[in-house]
């Protein structure tokens, strides 16, 4: 199911271990501090719990959205937006 | 997703647990849950992590020559399954059981020309007497094939001359069907002589090195074929096993010139015949990735088409010994 994590992190050093960890779940970034992508229900729970080793409870915050289909069909994206087909894994080959 | 390098110069690392492709000033990262297989058709530089990244993900490597034959690939060194597997699939290449199933890829393989010849038909009325001409040759040889028994041994060149034939009338229907700038005057390989010889062979130089993952993670041995003799460094059973999946390269590579994808500008001439180029190469594997993201009906499920080449060879590992 396709999930939104979005954080608000004071400390440099524990954001870019979210961020990290983000990525390498298979997330996309698509904000700064916003990452999108799909995730089976074992490693959003299982990211969720990484995140929140990481982070100080008292002061940070990282939310874990999931979406279902329907409505990121909806979605609207204005300006500079972000590869709707490749966070969504509709990519089936990625040419260099 | 299949990560294809196809610009010359490109640069593959590890960063974190993803793979960061850099192209000029252009980067991409994506994690190895997304990935899995890459393909580097042109000069890339790739450092070893990145390789010990894949392998220990179970994402394979391959490099394509410019003939999309894989001249190589990065793998683990290890068997993927019980030498036990090997051992029956030796013990049975010469055993009538051995020719049955031998035979029975080879019709498979015909059958599915056949029905693509078929599908064909539908929607060219004005084609439709030549094409019965060439799919009534096809059957005939099919059913002559059926007929056959013994052992490989013996009847190896009969099997191999029949399905020579047939696949003569096939392309030769398939070239009839094509728009005259686009007919070509049978196979030829290393080089093609004709675009259409180029897509196809560039189609089985991928479709290959699919067949021969599915064999080592079933623990089939890859050397060891029923139909093609044993040679020097010869992977006779992916040579055996690929015939019936030719059928999908053959359709996807059919309907690029149907549509009317192809351009003159996906060839470069080269001495004696013609290879594909970069622009080339990008149309035909992001077809080909289609088709096999494609589901179909298998055994009564509906599975991706790409999968059905896994599902086969577990299944023949599984009856070799007897499961």
């Amino acid at each position: 199911m396709l999930v939104w994590v979005i954080y608000d992190i004071t400390e440099n050093r524990v954001r870019q271990k979210v961020s990290d960890r983000c990525k390498s779940y298979g997330l996309y970034r698509v904000q700064k501090s916003v990452f999108l992508g799909d995730l089976n229900t074992n490693d959003r729970d299982s990211l969720g719990l990484e995140c929140e080793e990481l982070i100080d409870i008292e002061r940070d915050s990282v939310y874990i959205f999931p979406m279902d289909e329907q409505s990121f069909k909806k979605v609207q994206l204005l300006g500079q937006a972000f590869d709707k087909e490749l966070v969504s894994d509709e990519v089936i080959t990625k040419f260099f | 997703m299949q990560l294809v390098i196809n610009t010359r110069g490109s640069f593959l690392k590890k960063q974190n647990n993803c793979f960061f492709v850099k192209v000029d000033d252009k980067t991409f990262e994506v994690s190895e849950k997304k990935v899995d297989s890459i393909l580097i058709t042109t000069s890339a530089t790739i450092t070893t992590d990145a390789i010990k990244f894949a392998v220990e993900n179970n994402i394979d490597i391959v490099f394509l020559d410019n003939f999309g034959d894989p001249f190589g690939r990065v793998w683990h060194s290890k068997l993927g399954s019980t030498t036990y597997i090997r051992r029956r699939q030796l013990e049975i290449s010469d055993e009538p059981e051995g020719f049955r199933l031998a035979k029975g890829w080879i019709e498979q393989k015909i059958d599915s020309q056949i029905l693509f010849l078929k599908d064909l038909k539908k929607n060219r009325p004005d084609q439709k007497d030549e094409l019965d001409d060439y799919i009534s040759g096809m059957e005939d040889m099919k059913s002559q094939l059926e007929a056959l028994e013994g052992k490989l041994d013996e009847m190896r060149g009969k099997i191999m001359g029949l399905e020579g034939m047939a696949s003569r009338h096939y392309f030769e229907a398939l070239s009839f069907l094509l728009p005259d700038r686009w007919k070509f005057n049978g196979r030829s390989r290393n080089p093609a002589k004709d675009g259409f010889n180029c897509l196809l062979n560039y189609g089985y130089g991928v479709l290959y090195s699919k067949v021969e993952k599915a064999c080592i993670i079933a623990g089939l041995d890859p050397y060891v074929g029923f139909n093609h003799t044993d040679d020097y460094n010869k992977k006779s059973f992916v040579f055996d096993l690929i015939e019936m999946y030719r059928i999908h390269i053959d359709r996807t590579v059919f309907n690029l010139f149907s549509k009317k994808q192809v351009s003159d500008n996906f060839f470069d001439e080269i001495p004696n015949g013609m290879t594909l180029n970069k622009e080339g190469k990008a149309v035909l594997i992001q077809a080909v990735n289609e088709t096999f993201d494609k589901e179909i009906s298998y055994r009564g499920r509906n599975i991706k088409i790409g999968n059905t080449i896994q599902f086969d060879c577990h299944r023949i590992a599984n009856n070799l010994i007897g499961k």
